[in-house]
Formats: C-alpha cells, sequence, structure tokens
C-alpha cells in the first residue's frame, strides 16, 4: 500500500523538479542572454503561444476553427490604448477594460453563428477580422491607418513602459504560465468536458444534457479575453499599434504554433511557438537577404513537413513515441496507470471512513 | 408504483416538407416498466423517439413527462428532468478514453458531480456495473461496436436517469452479446430504472419488453403484451410477415 503511495510521491516529485528546473531557465535566460534581438525572440514567442493558447480553447478544444484571433487581439490593444491615451487610465486597469469590451464583442457577434453549425464560425471570424480592421482604418476616433501610439517616457512599472526588453521578458513569461495554467485548469473543469464532448459530437453532448450553445460561447469569450490580453502586453511592448495588426494573416500565425505543436493539447501551442517562431526568426535573419521571399518558402516547407509526416502535431506523435515511454519511465519513474488509481481509490475510501 | 404513466404521448405527427414521418401516434410508457416500440424500416421509430427525447418538436400533439408538457424543451434539457437516451448510431466521444466518456456524463445533469474527484468515483463504479471497467483507458473509437453500445447506455446512465431511451441497442450484436446486453438492461431496470426501447432483435423484444407498440408506415398498429402483439393478424402480416418467419418464436 505505502510502497504505491511512495512511487506516486516519488513520480510527482521527479516532475515537479523537471518543470522547476525547466522554468528556472527560462527565469535564467536574461541574466546571461544580454542580446535584445535574442531576447525580443523570446518575447515573441511568449505572446504568441499565449495567443495560440487562446487559439487553441476554441480551435483545439472546442473543434471551432476561428480565424479572427488577430482581430481579438487588435481590438483588445485598441480598446486599452485609446482607455489610456484619451482618458490617461493606468495601462494595467485598461487592460481589463481591454479584455472585457472584447469579451462582450465577441459574445454578441458570435451567438447568433452558433446558433449554426459546421463551418459558419470560420467563415463569421474572417469576416468578422476583415470588418474590424476596416472599421478602425476608417475611424478617425481610432486613428485611422495612421494608428495610436502609446506615450514614451521613463521606467516604470506602474506605467508598464521600459526601455529594457528584460522586464517584458518576464511580463511575458508570466503571462504564458498564468494562461497556461488557466487552460490546464479548464480542461480539467467541467466546462472542459463540455467542450471536448462538443468537440468530438454536438448532439451526444446535448444528450448528456450540455447546451452546446452556451458553453461554445463560454469558449468564444474567455478566448477573445486572452487574446486581448495579448494584445495589450503586444501594444504596450511595440508602443505603437495599427489596423494592419488585424490582418488575416496574423490570424493564420496564431493556429500555427497550436497546430504544429498538437492542438489536442493545452501544451500544444507551447511546444509549437517555441520550434516555430525561433525558426521563422532564423530564417528570415539568415536567408531573406539572399533572396526576397526564400525565408518564408522554408518556413512553409518546415509546415508541410510537420503536417505531412505528424498531422496530430509534435506532441500528439510524442504523447505515443517511445521517446515518451523512456522518459516516463527511466527519467521520472512513473509508475504503471493502475497504481495511480489504486492510489486515488485508497485516498477516497479512507477519507470518507 | 403509480398509475399515472411517465411519459404520455398525445397524438404526435410529423412531417418533413411534404413527407408525413409519424401520423397521430398516441400512447403511453408505464413507470418501472420496459416497453418496447418495434415496426418495419422506416415506419417512424426513430422519429418518434426523437421526438420524444427533444431532439426535433412534433409537428402537432403533445408529449408529457409526469404530468408536465415537455413538447418543446430542448435535448439538453432532459437529463436535468432524470431522462436519458442512447443513440441508433453510436457516438462514442472518439478521442477520449472510455473513463473520461462517462467521466464527461457525470458533470451532466441533475446530479451533475461537484468535483473531478466525485465525477470520477461514479465514473468507475458505472463503468464496473456495464462491464468496461477492464477498458478505462482505451480510446473510445478503438472498441468493438458491442463495447460502443455498452459506452452509451454507460454514458446515458451516468446521468443518473429514471427514465433510459435505448435506440436499437442491440443491432449488429451476435446472439452471445444480445444475451449479456438484454441481462445488462434488466439490471438496470432492476435497479429502479424505467426504459423505452427501440429493437429489431424480436429475441429481445419478447424476453425484455412488458408492453410492446407496433408501427407501420408512421401509424401505430397495434399495442399491447409481446403476446397479444406477436398474435395480432395485422402485425403478423406487415411486420413479421414481411421480416420472414424466422424472426418471431
Amino acid at each position: 500500500m505505502s510502497e504505491k503511495v511512495k512511487a506516486v510521491r516519488a513520480y510527482r516529485r521527479n516532475v515537479a523538479l523537471a518543470l522547476g528546473l525547466l522554468l528556472l531557465v527560462f527565469v535564467l535566460i536574461p541574466v546571461f542572454v544580454k542580446s535584445p534581438y535574442i531576447l525580443n525572440i523570446f518575447v515573441l514567442v511568449f505572446y504568441m503561444s499565449t495567443l495560440s493558447m487562446a487559439w487553441n480553447l476554441l480551435g483545439g478544444m472546442t473543434g471551432q476553427n476561428s480565424l479572427g484571433h488577430a482581430a481579438y487581439m487588435g481590438l483588445g490593444a485598441y480598446a486599452s490604448c485609446l482607455l489610456i491615451t484619451k482618458a490617461g487610465a493606468n495601462p494595467w486597469l485598461s487592460a481589463i477594460f481591454g479584455m472585457i469590451v472584447v469579451g462582450l464583442v465577441a459574445g454578441v457577434i458570435f451567438y447568433p453563428c452558433f446558433i449554426l453549425r459546421g463551418p459558419y464560425f470560420t467563415l463569421v471570424s474572417i469576416a468578422f477580422g476583415e470588418a474590424m480592421r476596416q472599421f478602425i482604418i476608417n475611424s478617425t476616433f481610432f486613428g485611422r491607418a495612421s494608428g495610436v501610439g502609446l506615450p514614451f517616457g521613463r521606467d516604470s512599472w506602474l506605467d508598464f513602459r521600459f526601455g529594457s526588453k528584460v522586464p517584458y521578458y518576464y511580463v511575458g513569461l508570466a503571462m504564458v504560465l498564468l494562461i497556461y495554467l488557466l487552460m490546464k485548469k479548464i480542461e480539467r473543469s467541467r466546462m472542459g468536458y463540455a467542450l471536448r464532448t462538443i468537440r468530438e459530437d454536438e448532439d451526444a453532448a446535448a444528450a448528456i444534457g450540455i447546451n452546446p450553445t452556451k458553453y461554445k460561447i463560454m469558449a468564444v469569450v474567455v478566448s477573445a479575453m486572452v487574446a486581448a490580453l495579448v494584445g495589450f502586453f503586444y501594444a504596450s511592448y511595440i508602443r505603437y499599434i495599427d489596423p494592419d495588426l488585424m490582418v488575416q494573416a496574423k490570424s493564420t500565425e496564431s493556429v500555427l504554433p497550436a497546430v504544429v505543436g498538437g492542438a489536442a493539447y493545452v501544451e500544444g501551442p507551447l511546444v509549437g511557438g517555441l520550434i516555430m517562431i525561433p525558426l521563422s526568426e532564423f530564417l528570415r535573419a539568415k536567408y531573406s537577404a539572399l533572396l526576397p521571399g526564400i525565408n518564408m518558402l522554408l518556413y512553409a516547407i518546415a509546415l508541410l513537413a510537420v503536417i505531412r509526416f505528424r498531422p496530430t502535431g509534435i506532441l500528439g506523435w510524442y504523447m505515443h513515441s517511445k521517446t515518451k515511454k523512456f522518459v516516463d519511465e527511466k527519467l521520472l519513474r512513473k509508475p504503471p496507470v493502475e497504481v495511480f488509481e489504486a492510489v486515488e481509490l485508497q485516498k477516497h475510501s479512507g477519507k470518507e471512513a | 408504483m403509480s398509475n399515472t404513466p411517465i411519459i404520455e404521448v398525445q397524438h404526435i405527427t410529423k412531417r418533413f416538407k411534404g413527407l408525413t414521418a409519424v401520423k397521430d401516434v398516441s400512447f403511453s410508457i408505464r413507470e418501472g416498466a420496459i416497453t418496447g416500440m418495434i415496426g418495419p424500416n422506416g415506419a417512424g421509430k426513430s422519429t418518434t423517439f426523437n421526438m420524444i427525447c427533444g431532439y426535433y418538436p412534433p409537428t402537432e400533439g403533445k408529449i408529457f413527462f409526469r404530468g408536465q408538457d415537455i413538447t418543446d424543451k430542448k435535448a439538453h434539457e432532459y437529463t436535468k428532468m432524470k431522462i436519458a437516451r442512447t443513440f441508433q448510431i453510436m457516438k462514442p466521444l472518439k478521442n477520449l478514453s472510455v473513463l473520461e466518456n462517462v467521466v464527461a456524463s457525470c458533470y451532466f445533469g441533475h446530479a451533475a458531480a461537484k468535483s473531478e474527484r466525485e465525477a470520477r468515483e461514479r465514473a468507475m463504479e458505472i463503468l464496473e456495473f456495464t462491464g468496461l471497467f477492464d477498458k478505462r483507458h482505451i480510446l473510445s473509437k478503438d472498441m468493438g461496436t458491442p463495447d460502443q453500445k455498452r459506452l452509451e447506455m454507460a454514458r446515458a446512465l451516468a446521468t443518473k436517469p429514471e427514465l433510459l431511451f435505448l435506440d436499437e441497442n442491440m443491432a449488429g450484436l451476435n446472439p452471445a452479446e444480445t444475451e449479456a446486453a438484454i441481462e445488462l438492461i434488466r439490471q438496470i431496470n432492476r435497479s429502479g430504472v424505467t426504459i423505452f426501447l427501440i429493437e429489431h432483435i424480436m429475441q429481445a423484444v419478447v424476453s425484455l419488453c412488458e408492453e410492446v407498440i407496433v408501427l407501420h408506415h408512421g401509424e401505430k398498429i397495434a399495442e399491447g403484451t409481446p403476446e397479444q402483439v406477436m398474435n395480432d393478424p395485422y402485425v403478423m402480416e406487415v411486420y413479421l410477415g414481411t421480416k420472414g418467419g424466422a424472426a418471431h418464436a
């Protein structure tokens, strides 16, 4: 009995240790890496992975493929920037404001689409993104095509404004972790089961008492709010936004990390982001001078290769691979599933008795 | 048992554009019993079933559950009323394990689990009851037909229904598997769940049902005990006659 408990505890400790080490590496990177170029790539990885996690809540977990996440991000950036520049509000409060606005807009716009099934949602999400962009380009209040700039000034946590990239690195890292934990929490909750049931079969979901429309709306609102948060982060980092933030290509970019990493997994966008974004930057730096556009071509080839040979993404392959078996059994000393269950059941009966 | 029927169907009609699939059908389901519905292919069984389950509303007529009008209730409101259903064409959550399939169900309905622990514990009990416990870590798409049919029932049971609708739960099973399924349905019924089933397999209907309703061309042509129904000349002619003598006892 206690043997099994010990084995499970040892495994959990090993996992915590491994994750702790990984986190430590990320925390220490700015201490050793001084190049702003490299740090910028990491910040890019952080916010694009977060955006991709937002997409994955809808695309991966709920099976609703959105191609409009750049619009949520852009709208969130605009909402918070305008509140800062026009009303002089605190950036952190503006971030919350931006998230609420975008959540509401997404909920209201997509409610009617979810009454219909199938690809309507995808189509509307594309139209939504383009409509928002056109609206902003033509609206004086939103600064038209010239965009909105955030005020420069002294470094300040209160104003979330820094000359160095290091604070953005840490805030970005915290954002990724926070959103990852949120997504993990959602996955294991009632909502997560509802979303995955809807993904697999909407009729089956309704038959067990899930209101598909309600949960899809919840998913789109949460997803849009996270995207809005990313928009705020982006705006604070770049300190300038324009309607180009919302172009269709940016929405597609939010999909790629999830698909490459494995859309069925909460960790998918993180793995995909860590691979694809540095790759894209590397190709740009290395080859774009050789021949214009060659970097995009190579990127596309890499993408096609992943989709052709690992259609379930890198994690989809890893989860059923010998590598994972080796890592689990030899490095982390993971006990068999039966041991976990035995421990779980024991704990319960012990508490009830 | 109370005398008021658990389900009362009054004059329901369903028209799809010009086609009348079900015409003026009325019947009731007695609480605590197993009631069956038979009829040749295209008789309107599934249409009737789908109307009672809220999948789509009847064009005309009313459906009552314990005296309450549920005609316009949506499909997702049923488990809150302690009614669950299975699907003729199995709808397992393909990319989820068997355990996760059932855990998902435990989270919803009138007795929705409050915590992950409660949901998992209840799912384990139901898997034990339906004989799927040993397969709990398999992806549901990797199981064969008999197990997927069982999983359909397990998922329905996880919502703790008092009334269970089974849509051709034994289609595609061999005789031994059918026998096992019959035994499982009996057990579910004995635990206090009223059952309404559509079935093609006569052996199952005869041995399980206390009452049988026969549909043909969208109309009810007979109802009664299995013996009464089987000996009804019209039923023999339209249903059993066309299916061949081997189908009935």
